[in-house]
């Protein structure tokens, strides 16, 4: 059943484009390691007011790496709220959270349709639990506030084959920027929240080598290394020292108990460095 | 003691009561002021565009335009439309690679090509929060729809994208280079040499517009995108291989999109201001004086009935008029509509300007 609503194209399937193996290329082909420091996030743009018709709006780009195939996340936030629920809608004491993200048909290696698939949902659900910690959420009965991502470009690399998997762990700094691109969008909108919540992403890592001890960094491109073990995503409320939403993946040992909590220790770093940038390009607009 | 004052801020009028608030700008008391639009802009004033190119990394050609507050984002994706996936595929005896004919038959069944193959599939969304009025969830508006067949049809009947370069060819005759092969096919090879290129597979461009921010004028700016979304786009160099039955593309070589047959048509939207509003203009007759504004924005186009959309082109020196669309009114007659014609092209000088 096609959509009869979009402009569909032909057809008969087709498929993007298959590269052929260049001699070059594969002798070449050394792999960019991660020049920076484990504990130094990559550089980011932040800026608020993007959108004037909306109550709030923020846009952000990470800096790409090294590399040139590889694509930073560029993301643009929208906030419109809070308003009035529709009549219909039960009575609710406190503010209702919707979050909705959603990639760009342009954004990945793959190209998206522009219906919401599992993964969209996925981190809007997660999305929206990072944001109720924070949001001062009794200050408006009985009205909802729309949050709207669009991920213009996703972070991957472009070279990159589909066996590393990379995807699962794109996913965890793609959430990582729309926390932190949400929550500057918030404060632009005026919405009380308690602090602002940004997101970190730390990954335990094994690099190529015979160095074989894996290591924690924080702010992880999945093709700079040879395999992820671990990640894990945090938002955190620097202020209150609180963690709104953890999301942790990969395969640890159970008994290491010290392993997660250094995790979960790096992920809050790298969190409160996305904060400092939140909390500069807010000085900037008000100052 | 000072009473309180019933004077409001200009952004409470412009909301409280937007169509006399108009009126007042743009017919002010003393003739020393000059008329001019909420929004600050002379009647005849559009905003300013500004265009980024090459800033997506996944998308074969991109663009950003901007346009007052108006942001939109276009990304062209090619993929492989093979022509055994084609359910009606009818080869074209006369077709050659290097055919350089320009001949109004061939031009005509190029066109034909495009469509009935539907190689071009521009879609544009909307529903991104980029308005209080746009929000995601839903199926796409009637609005969106309009603007992506209205950005489809264009294409077509401007003939922006030469399909010369959306083909991909197989030539037998340069296959069998290594001594070997050639050697065990001795025979083959005089069938070889006569058998012509044959065209195996067609890109799709996938044109896809993402509005960030929208503030009136939507058509203007998609299809500003649209066209320097296209002149950026580069197609990695393709090539057919047999053996594996598909289209291998280079990693280093690529061909930039031709788009030079097309020219460069640009849009330009106005919208008519009436003095008074539709419901009472009807009974009273009269006088009902007009203004028409160029690139109207989101308060504007909320209080203007009548549109005309004109797409010129002014390359090679002379003015073609390659689409006229008006709608929702009487205003413009033909006077105007001649009139009209010498602001789209001051409109085109300033979009090339910016397409630079």
């Amino acid at each position: 059943m096609t959509d009869r609503r979009r402009v569909n194209g032909p057809v008969g399937s087709t498929h993007p484009p298959v590269f052929e193996n260049e001699p070059e290329q594969e002798l070449g082909a050394s792999k960019c390691l991660r020049t920076r420091a484990p504990t130094v996030t990559r550089k980011m743009y932040l800026k608020t007011g993007v959108t004037p018709s909306a109550s709030g709006s923020a846009y952000l780009e990470i800096e790409t790496s090294g590399k040139g195939s590889v694509s930073g996340l560029k993301l643009s936030c929208t906030v419109h709220g809070p308003r009035s629920l529709p009549r219909s809608t039960p009575f609710s004491p406190h503010i209702i959270l919707s979050t909705h993200v959603k990639y760009a048909p342009f954004a990945t290696k793959q190209r998206r349709g522009y219906l919401r698939d599992p993964t969209e949902r996925d981190l809007g659900s997660h999305l929206e639990t990072a944001l109720r910690g924070a949001i001062i959420a009794d200050r408006w009965p009985k009205s909802g506030v729309d949050i709207i991502i669009s991920i213009v470009e996703g972070d991957q690399d472009r070279e990159a084959s589909k066996s590393q998997g990379g995807e699962a762990w794109d996913m965890m700094n793609a959430l990582s920027g729309c926390i932190t691109v949400a929550s500057a969008a918030l404060t632009d909108a005026g919405i009380d929240c308690v602090d602002t919540v940004a997101g970190g992403v730390a990954a335990l890592v094994r690099d190529e080598g015979d160095d074989t001890t894996p290591r924690i960094v924080i702010d992880p491109i999945p093709s700079e290394h040879e395999q992820i073990l671990a990640a894990c995503c945090v938002a955190y409320l620097p202020d209150r020292d609180e963690i709104t939403n953890l999301w942790f993946k990969g395969d640890l040992p159970a008994s290491d108990m010290e392993l997660y909590s250094q995790l979960v220790e790096k992920g809050i770093q790298a969190s409160r460095n996305s904060n400092e940038v939140i909390v500069s390009s807010l000085r900037e607009t008000v100052g | 003691m000072a009473t309180p004052s019933l004077s409001f801020s200009r952004p409470t009028f412009a909301k409280l009561s937007p169509h006399p608030y108009l009126l007042t700008n743009l017919s002010p008391q003393s003739p020393s002021t000059k008329p001019s639009r909420t929004n600050g802009r002379a009647p005849h004033e559009a905003r300013p565009v500004q265009i980024h190119t090459s800033s997506l990394s996944h998308a074969h050609g991109s663009a950003l335009v901007r346009s007052g507050n108006t942001t939109v984002v276009c990304g062209v994706r090619a993929e492989i439309l093979p022509v055994t996936n084609i359910p009606q595929y009818r080869p074209r005896s006369s077709l050659q690679p290097s055919s350089t004919t320009t001949s109004d038959d061939d031009d005509a069944a190029d066109r034909a090509e495009l469509k009935t193959y539907d190689l071009l599939v521009p879609n544009i969304e909307l529903a991104t929060g980029c308005a209080p009025q746009f929000l995601p969830g839903v199926p796409p508006s009637s609005l969106a729809q309009t603007l992506s067949t209205r950005v489809y049809s264009l294409l077509h009947s401007c003939g922006v994208v030469d399909p010369k370069s959306l083909r991909i060819w197989h030539d037998p005759s340069t296959e069998t280079k290594n001594p070997d092969e050639s050697m065990q096919v001795d025979d083959n090879d005089e069938d070889d040499e006569a058998e012509p290129p044959q065209l195996m597979a067609y890109w799709v461009l996938y044109i896809d517009l993402l509005f960030v921010s929208f503030d009136g004028n939507p058509f203007d700016a998609a299809w500003t995108a649209v066209m320097a979304a296209l002149r950026d786009t580069k197609l990695p160099a393709a090539r057919w291989d047999p053996d594996r039955g598909m289209a291998i593309c280079s990693r280093t070589k690529k061909n930039p999109l031709d788009v030079s047959r097309g020219g460069l048509p640009v849009a330009c939207t106005a919208a008519v201001f009436q003095e008074k509003e539709y419901a009472e203009a009807g009974g009273l007759g009269g006088e009902n004086r007009h203004w028409i504004l160029l690139d109207p924005d989101r308060l504007e186009e909320s209080l203007c009935r009548e549109t005309v959309t004109m797409v010129v082109d002014c390359g090679e020196g002379e003015t073609r008029i390659r689409s006229v669309e008006k709608l929702g009114g009487t205003v413009i007659g033909r006077e105007l509509m001649r009139g009209f014609v010498g602001v789209a092209e001051k409109r085109w000088s300033e979009v090339r300007e910016a397409m630079k």
